[in-house]
Parts: C-alpha cells; sequence; structure tokens
C-alpha cells in the first residue's frame, strides 16, 4: 500500500542535494508540486531520475527504495513516513546547561555572610526584646546606645555619600564634555528629579532664590533630588537615614507630606548649601519621628491586649521568617528601596511584640530600635561591603560574636547570684562561631555539590529572547 | 485491500464557538475525515448556553458537557470524574479511536486515560511548545507524560513541536508522527485572484506583475495578538525604525491584547498616527480582508508551533517577513520569507530588504496562492491522520508503520490493553510520580468495573449513524491503486 505522502509528485528527484544542513538555499519552491518533466535538469540529475525511477521499478519486489536525504522541512512533500525520525538532525539544537556557571568555594561563602549578617541582626534584635521583656536592660540604655551607634553610622555615611558625590561629579562633567552620553545621563537624572518629590518648601525656595550662584554643577545628582517625604519619616527617626536610602518605613506610619513636585533642577545649586541643608532637614524630620512615636507608643501598648501571648510568639516567629526569607540580599548601594515585604514584616513583628510590654518607655523604645535594625543597618551594611571587604568581614564577625552572646547570656533561667552569666556568654559566642562556619561552608560546599544535577534544556521550541536597543525596561520587564 | 473506516471521537476542551487554531485544526481535520468516510464526534465542555448535542455542517456531531470550566476555557482537572459520560458516549457512538486535542486541556488528558481503561486506541495532537523551566511547565510536562506513557501515537503540527513533545513526555519518536496543520485556500485569495484557465496557476499565461515605483506605498500587515510571546515588543521597537528608514510605507495592525496599549504609545510618541492604522480586533473571516490589503506580512513572534496565520499571509499573496523561531523555519519556502533573528536590529534589516526586494519586482507574490494551496490542504491532513489510525489499529502492519530500522528498540510498538503491561509503562514515569500514576490506573480500573456494572453496555442506547460519504478518490482510483498495490 501506498503511504499517503508518498504521491507522485514527491517522485521528482531534487535538482541539488548535497548534505548542507541550511534549507533555504537547497531547494527550489517548485519542488513542493512541479510535475516532474516541466523542468529541465542538468544531464546528471535528469540520468539519476531515470536511474532512480529504474531502481524503484526493480525494487518494487518488497525491499526498501532508495531514499532521498530527509528534510526537516514540512511545505515539501517527502517520501518518508510522517513518523520518520531522522538520526542525524533529530534534537540536533538541543542544549543542556548553556549558560551554567560553575561557583567557586571562596567567593560563595564571602557572598553568604551578607545572609549571616541579616540573621545575626534578626537574632540581636530577639535577643533585645528578650532582656527588655526580662526587665534586665533598661529600654532606654538600649535605645540610647542603639541611637549612638545610628548617629555615628549616618556621619560616617554622610561622609562616605560625599566623597562618592565627587566622584560622580567628576565623572558627570568628563561626561558632559564627551557629549551624547552625557546629555543623556543628564535626561535621566532630570528624569529622576521629576519623579522625586521634595520634602521642604524652603528648599524649592532656596534654589529658586539662588540664581545667582555660578552654574558650577550638572543638574541634580542623585544627593540633591534627595530628601523626599518619605524619607523624612526614615530620616526623622535616625539621622543616619539619608535620602538615598529611603526605606520602607512609611508603610509603618502615614504622614502628612508636602509633595510638591520639584520642577527643572536648576543646575546652579551651590552643593555645600544644598548638603548642609540636606542635614539640617534629616535631623529635623528625626525630631518630627521622635516625637510622633513617642505619641504613638500608649496606643500600641494596648494594641494586642487581647491577644493570647503564645499566638504573639507564633505571629512574630512567622514575621522574622518571612524577613530572613525575602529580605533582599543581592542589593546593592543603589537599592532605593529594599524589598518591602521584608521589612514590613520585620516591623510588624517588632510591633507586635512591642504590643507585648507593659511600659510605654519599653515600647517606644523597642519600635525605634527595630527601625534602626531593620529600616537602617541593612543600608549601612550595604555600604560597608561596598566600601571595603575587610570592614564587612569584621562587622560580620562582630556580629555573630554579639548575637552568640546574647544568646548565651538569655537563654536558660537566670542564676540567682549573679545578673549576668557572663561564662555562658562566652560559650555561646564559640558556639555561634562554629555554627556560623559551618553553616556557610556547609552549605556552600553543598551548593556546589548539588550543581551536577543541574540539567538545563533548551531549544527552539523556547521563547525567544527579544533583543530590543532603543528601549531599556523591557530587559528589566522580561 | 478496501480501505477501513472508523468511529473517532476528537476530545478536546477547546472547541467552537471559541475561536482560534486548535479549534478550527479540530474542525476542519474531523470534517475532512467525514469526508473520507469516517465517523467523527466531537467530545468538549458547555459553552455558556451551549450545552448537549449539537451537529455542525457535514453531518459532525459536538457533545458539549457541562463541566466546570477553570481558566481560559480550561476544564478542572478531576482526574476521574469524566469517566461516566464520557463512557457513555463511547459506547452510544461505538468509538474506536478516541483522538485528544491540546496539551493544557484536561479533557483531552482524561479522555486518553479513561480510552485505555476501555480498551480503545488512543491518539494525541499536541499543537503548542512547551519550555521545560518555569513551573507551569513542568507541571504541565508531567501531566503530558502521564497520559502520554499509554497512547498509542501522537501527532505533532511542526518537527520542532515533535521535538519539543518527545522531550517533555519522554516518547519514543517513531511513535510521533509530523502533520502540519493547514489552511482553507479559498477563504485566503489574493484581491484580483481569478481561476486560471487551465486549472493550474503555475503554468498559465504570465501576468505582468505590476511593478512599485519608488514612491508608491507599501502596506505592511500585522495580524496577531499583542501578547509578549507574539513577539508586541518587538514590533513596538521596528515600526518607527522601519517608517523611518522607508518613508514610503504603511502599518496596518489587527489584534488586541495588553500590549495594545505600548503600540498606541509608541504611534504617539512618534506621531505616526497616518502611517500606522490599528484596527484592533478582527474576527478570523475578517483576516483575509485585511490581509489583501497590504504588500508584506510581518510576523514578529518569539515561539510558535505552526503558525499558521504565516501560511495564510502567504496564500494571499503577501511576502512574509517573520522571525526565526520555533517551527516557523520549516513551513514557508524561503522565496516566500525573509527570516530574521529576533532582533532589532535584523528585523529592521530585514524588514527593509523585503520593502526593496517588492519594489524592484523580484517578488512574484502573485503565484503564491496556488503554491500554498497545493502545499498545504486539509484533505491532506486528513488522509496523513488516517494512515496513522490505520497504524495504531493494526491495519498497517507494525513493520510497516514503525519501519523496520527500529532503532535498536525490540520490543512492540503496539500498546496492548493488559493492565498490567500498562502499569509497566506508567511506572516508569518517575520515582514517586510512577507509582502514583499506577494508583490512579488501578482506580481508574476499579472505576471501569464498577460502571460497568451500574451502567451496563446492554442498557445504552446505540445511536444511528449518518450514512457515510464514500471518498470520490476512492471512487476513482479504486480499480487501478488497487491493482497496484498488492504487497
Amino acid at each position: 500500500m501506498l503511504s499517503p505522502t508518498d504521491d507522485d509528485e514527491s517522485e521528482t528527484p531534487f535538482p541539488t542535494l548535497d548534505d548542507q544542513p541550511t534549507f533555504s538555499s537547497l531547494l527550489s519552491p517548485d519542488d513542493a508540486f512541479a510535475p516532474p518533466l516541466s523542468r529541465g535538469y542538468g544531464g546528471d540529475s535528469a540520468a539519476e531520475s531515470t536511474h532512480s525511477r529504474l531502481r524503484r521499478v526493480n525494487d518494487r519486489g518488497g525491499s526498501r527504495r532508495r531514499k532521498r536525504a530527509w528534510k526537516k522541512l514540512m511545505w515539501v512533500k517527502q517520501s518518508y513516513p510522517d513518523n520518520y525520525t531522522d538520526q542525524a538532525t533529530f534534537l540536533e539544537n538541543l542544549q543542556r546547561n548553556p549558560r551554567l556557571k560553575p561557583y567557586d568555594f571562596w567567593p560563595l561563602v564571602a557572598d553568604s555572610t551578607v545572609i549571616l549578617q541579616h540573621v545575626c541582626s534578626v537574632i540581636i534584635f530577639v535577643v533585645c526584646f528578650a532582656c527588655i521583656h526580662r526587665e534586665r536592660v533598661s529600654p532606654v540604655s538600649v535605645v540610647s546606645w542603639s541611637s549612638a551607634g545610628t548617629f555615628v553610622g549616618w556621619l560616617m555615611w554622610e561622609r562616605w555619600v560625599t566623597e562618592e558625590d565627587q566622584v560622580e561629579e567628576l565623572n558627570t562633567s568628563i561626561s558632559t564634555l564627551v557629549g551624547r552620553s552625557g546629555s543623556l545621563s543628564r535626561r535621566r537624572t532630570r528624569a529622576a528629579s521629576i519623579r522625586r518629590p521634595t520634602p521642604l518648601r524652603t528648599e524649592a525656595s532656596l534654589s529658586i532664590a539662588a540664581p545667582s550662584a555660578p552654574p558650577s554643577r550638572p543638574p541634580s545628582n542623585e544627593g540633591s533630588a534627595a530628601s523626599s517625604a518619605t524619607n523624612l519619616i526614615t530620616g526623622s527617626k535616625s539621622p543616619r537615614l539619608s535620602p538615598r536610602s529611603s526605606t520602607t518605613a512609611p508603610s509603618l506610619i502615614s504622614r502628612p507630606s508636602h509633595e510638591s513636585l520639584k520642577m527643572e533642577t536648576p543646575p546652579f545649586i551651590i552643593k555645600d548649601v544644598n548638603r548642609t541643608h540636606e542635614r539640617l532637614g534629616t535631623i529635623k524630620s528625626a525630631v518630627l519621628i521622635y516625637c510622633t512615636l513617642l505619641g504613638l507608643s500608649p496606643i500600641l501598648k494596648s494594641l494586642t491586649q487581647s491577644t493570647s501571648l503564645d499566638s504573639i510568639w507564633a505571629m512574630s516567629f512567622w514575621l522574622l521568617f518571612v524577613n530572613i526569607f525575602s529580605f533582599d540580599y543581592s542589593g546593592g548601594v543603589s537599592t532605593k528601596f529594599p524589598a518591602s515585604l521584608s521589612t514590613n514584616a520585620a516591623l510588624m513583628a517588632s510591633t507586635v511584640l512591642a504590643s507585648r510590654l507593659p511600659d510605654t518607655r519599653q515600647v517606644f523604645s523597642l519600635t525605634l530600635f527595630s527601625i534602626e535594625v531593620f529600616g537602617l543597618f541593612p543600608v549601612f551594611r550595604r555600604h560597608i561591603k561596598h566600601r571595603s571587604f575587610q570592614h564587612h568581614v569584621c562587622l560580620t564577625v562582630v556580629l555573630v560574636l554579639g548575637a552568640g552572646l546574647g544568646v548565651g547570656l538569655v537563654a536558660g533561667k537566670l542564676p540567682k547570684d549573679q545578673p549576668w552569666p557572663w561564662k555562658r556568654g562566652v560559650v555561646g559566642m564559640i558556639i555561634s562561631i562554629i555554627i556560623a562556619t559551618l553553616a556557610t561552608g556547609g552549605c556552600s560546599w553543598w551548593l556546589i555539590g548539588l550543581q551536577k544535577y543541574k540539567n538545563e534544556i533548551r531549544g527552539p521550541w523556547d521563547p525567544a529572547r527579544p533583543i530590543i536597543m532603543s528601549r531599556q525596561r523591557w530587559d528589566e520587564g522580561a | 485491500m478496501p480501505r477501513q473506516t472508523y468511529n473517532i471521537a476528537m476530545v478536546s476542551d477547546f472547541f467552537f464557538p471559541q475561536p482560534g487554531g486548535i479549534e478550527s485544526h479540530i474542525y476542519q481535520l474531523s470534517s475532512k475525515l467525514i469526508d473520507r468516510g469516517h465517523k467523527v464526534i466531537i467530545i468538549t465542555h458547555a459553552y455558556d448556553d451551549r450545552k448537549g448535542v449539537r451537529y455542525l455542517t457535514n453531518g459532525l456531531k459536538v457533545y458539549h458537557v457541562p463541566f466546570l470550566v477553570m481558566y481560559r476555557q480550561a476544564t478542572f482537572p478531576t482526574v476521574f470524574s469524566f469517566f461516566p459520560i464520557f463512557r457513555n458516549i463511547c459506547i452510544r457512538e461505538r468509538i474506536e479511536i478516541v483522538h485528544g486535542h491540546a496539551s493544557l486541556s484536561n479533557f483531552c488528558h482524561e479522555a486518553i486515560l479513561h480510552g485505555r481503561a476501555m480498551g480503545l486506541r488512543t491518539v494525541f495532537t499536541d499543537h503548542s511548545l512547551f519550555g521545560f523551566a518555569d513551573a507551569a511547565s513542568i507541571l504541565t510536562n508531567k501531566l503530558l507524560k502521564f497520559t502520554l506513557s499509554d497512547v498509542d501515537h501522537s501527532i505533532c503540527v511542526s518537527h520542532t513541536c515533535k521535538e519539543n513533545t518527545v522531550l517533555r513526555a519522554s516518547l519514543d519518536p517513531l511513535m510521533v508522527s509530523v502533520i502540519p496543520n493547514a489552511v482553507v485556500a479559498e477563504n485566503f485569495r489574493p484581491r484580483d485572484y481569478k481561476d486560471s484557465p487551465n486549472g493550474s496557476g503555475v503554468f498559465g499565461p504570465d501576468t505582468s506583475p505590476n511593478r512599485l515605483g519608488p514612491t508608491d506605498i507599501i502596506t505592511i500587515v500585522v495580524i496577531s495578538r499583542l501578547f509578549y510571546n507574539k513577539g508586541t515588543d518587538l514590533l513596538t521597537a521596528v515600526i518607527p525604525r522601519i517608517l523611518e528608514n522607508h518613508p514610503y510605507t504603511r502599518f496596518i495592525i489587527a489584534g488586541s491584547g495588553p500590549k495594545a496599549i505600548d503600540l498606541e504609545q509608541m504611534i504617539e510618541t512618534n506621531v505616526l498616527q497616518d502611517q500606522v492604522e490599528m484596527l484592533g480586533p478582527i474576527r478570523h473571516e475578517d483576516v483575509r480582508d485585511v490581509m489583501v490589503r497590504g504588500h508584506i506580512y510581518l510576523h514578529p513572534s518569539l515561539t510558535e508551533a505552526f503558525g499558521t496565520v504565516i501560511v495564510e499571509a502567504a496564500s494571499c499573496g503577501l511576502y512574509v517577513v517573520c522571525t526565526q523561531v520555533g517551527g516557523i523555519p520549516e513551513v514557508l519556502p524561503s522565496h516566500m520569507t525573509t527570516f530574521a533573528k529576533p532582533e532589532e536590529d535584523d528585523l529592521v534589516a530585514a524588514t527593509g530588504k523585503a520593502i526593496t526586494a517588492m519594489r524592484s519586482g523580484r517578488i512574484r507574490t502573485e503565484k503564491f496562492h496556488d503554491q500554498v494551496k497545493k502545499m498545504y490542504s486539509w484533505s491532506n491532513v486528513a488522509m496523513r491522520t488516517e494512515r496513522v489510525y490505520d497504524g495504531v489499529t493494526g491495519k498497517i502492519s507494525e513493520e510497516e508503520f514503525y519501519g523496520f530500522d527500529t532503532g535498536g528498540y525490540t520490543g512492540s510498538r503496539i500498546r496492548n490493553f493488559a493492565l498490567v503491561d500498562r502499569l509497566k509503562r506508567y511506572y516508569g514515569c518517575g520515582i514517586w510520580a510512577g507509582k502514583l500514576f499506577c494508583l490512579c490506573i488501578i482506580v481508574d480500573y476499579l472505576f471501569f468495573l464498577f460502571l460497568e456494572w451500574w451502567q451496563p453496555r446492554e442498557s445504552i442506547d446505540i445511536c444511528p449513524d449518518w450514512p457515510r460519504k464514500v471518498p470520490p478518490e476512492e471512487k476513482r482510483h479504486s480499480s487501478t491503486s488497487r491493482g497496484r498495490n498488492t504487497s
């Protein structure tokens, strides 16, 4: 019986047959349907065609007739059954693990310290809560120490940002000279400045009032567009936070803000004026937030009075768990909004925990402390990592030791004779170091070991990734 | 050897009144199979008020089964609940072959599963490509592996689709056939097309091609749903550049989707209102009328199993510019298409080349219709599908159907119905999945036995058939072909 694809038209031999894989040049369109004798073939192919026809006549006894090479095409009628699988070309475009980048051990360990730092700061927060809750530490001392630390951190941060801005300014002025790229970057900064609301009317008026200033700098690079209404909150909670690192604190408390859109930033703000002004603004908003929090504390105190203690523990555990797992560990210095789910979860956990404390002062202290730990400390950590790796490692060690010490001091029942079981603290530090080493090293080693199971299949069936030059945002979207 | 005819049930979630490629594939294939003397019914779920049994043209019976529709017209996947009514329909209609369509259709998977339990031959047609990376694909692929472990034969619409399906469901490549989609060429005629007097347009008198002058307008048509995977972002990026390079060019864009807003923004930003016309969604009947307004069809899709629309465009006499993705390179000959990589620059260059070629008159688009008509026809698809049916029912011997070169595999490819053998096939699906699947099969079989007791076969009415059609070529060739093929 004749197979359905095997009609007479397909018996025509193809004029050219070579084993080149590119199909476009091989077949003439008429091969699909043209009757055999309508085209003049070269002598060779004509001879071949008669030859093959003869063979076909001779071989009709049941053995397979001579076949032409199979083509991966559908518009041409081929003398192969539909389920024919060409051994040579089947799955030839299959790629396995095309973009596999093997991990190295030590860089992996170095990267994992970021996670370690965050886990440790969460532990430290919990330890502080436990201390406050058991009334072993005065809440005021916790918050004063942390605020002092925050202030020092802010000063350092300020210095770094100023240094970076100077470098950036240098680059910008160079690139402005170069021309097109400069204009591009200017356009970008302008767009950024339009998008960002300014917190203080005074600043706007100031910038208008200063037209006489020499056009010394290109329109606001990130610092000038700076302090936004949202930053105002975070900034005032702790002076360390700068405009650039506005965290998600706005989700905690919503405040009226003057969202006057900054107009086209004039290129003639003197940097120092701007900087000082910004600092003043930050301090002012810090004070404002301080007062707001003070006012809110009595409300927070009675927030969860009707909820049982077990529920509170479970809830705060899960919220901190969410915080650790959804934290944006990969974010660099320029991350404007760290993972909001993570920060919100942490702040909610701290609110829930704070609401169990009996005293308004304690509630206030814990909330402020949590904002410092979860909102501002990550920004500082990112900057440290950005600035120098040694400092980053030192900070990691300090945090690990601190967490171990804290857990050692808090865990277990308090011995009667001494208020602070220092021996336990030392043991805790040793254990924490061991656990941290094992965890980072072990997990990195495990991840590298797991790579051998990686089997990514790619092929022509995958949706292509379009390469679009003129727009940047598709890359982010896709 | 007389040609055998079968009772076939096409099962899919997707059917008319919903428009789409799978839907029209099922309809056209069924219609042509009926023309070839088979009996075909379609089983799908109820669409709005369309419940129960409906008849379409050509005596095609459609069962709209009431079922919970979950997402994008796919029904809720309950592994067993479709069985009673499916069994009833199969016995009523004396079904011999169950043919499921589309891998996202729950009805199709259930029908294949239950069909095997009832001792029917099953065929599966895959219409789409899937990746291997995202969660949805992984789930679908596992499900596909489950149902296709025991299917008699699979059909894919392109060779790329075959590779994809073979990988996804771990199939024996010889048990997968490639049968392309087709177009109803009569519905996609060029604007001033007249049938040549001698019947074949290719050798007819050469109508002089209307050459386009350098200032004549060339119209580029785009008809696609405006989604990300249809390459609308690419389209948005290339249109201004093409119009900049070739001022005497116009675009007509038909279709709707979430990316339409981007296109409109692009038109407004670049002030192209008089050069780009957006028609919005159009019905399938109107596609031809839109296509014949243009000279070039641009298809920027990022993934495509077959790409029926480019065949339709070529049939309308349009030169096709398309991205080289999925099964598209297999579909049309090189003189009808220009391929581009899915990159903005390359697509602009390819379209520019196509416009230049159109202007220089090098492309004989007036011949396209007749050529496409001979490449793709539904009756050819039906004929090739029939061979698959012959193969699975044992009409064609296994050696002939699968070839002598079995690639080292010595076992039989005929799927027998013994429960033990079926369980063996499912067991290999995975460490846990294999056992789970076996459990499902056993439950399914017990359910089948229960149904046999609860609703005995004798109590189910057999519905009378339409008189079968005799295919025209059989009438014509009955004497000659039978004489030739006495092997």
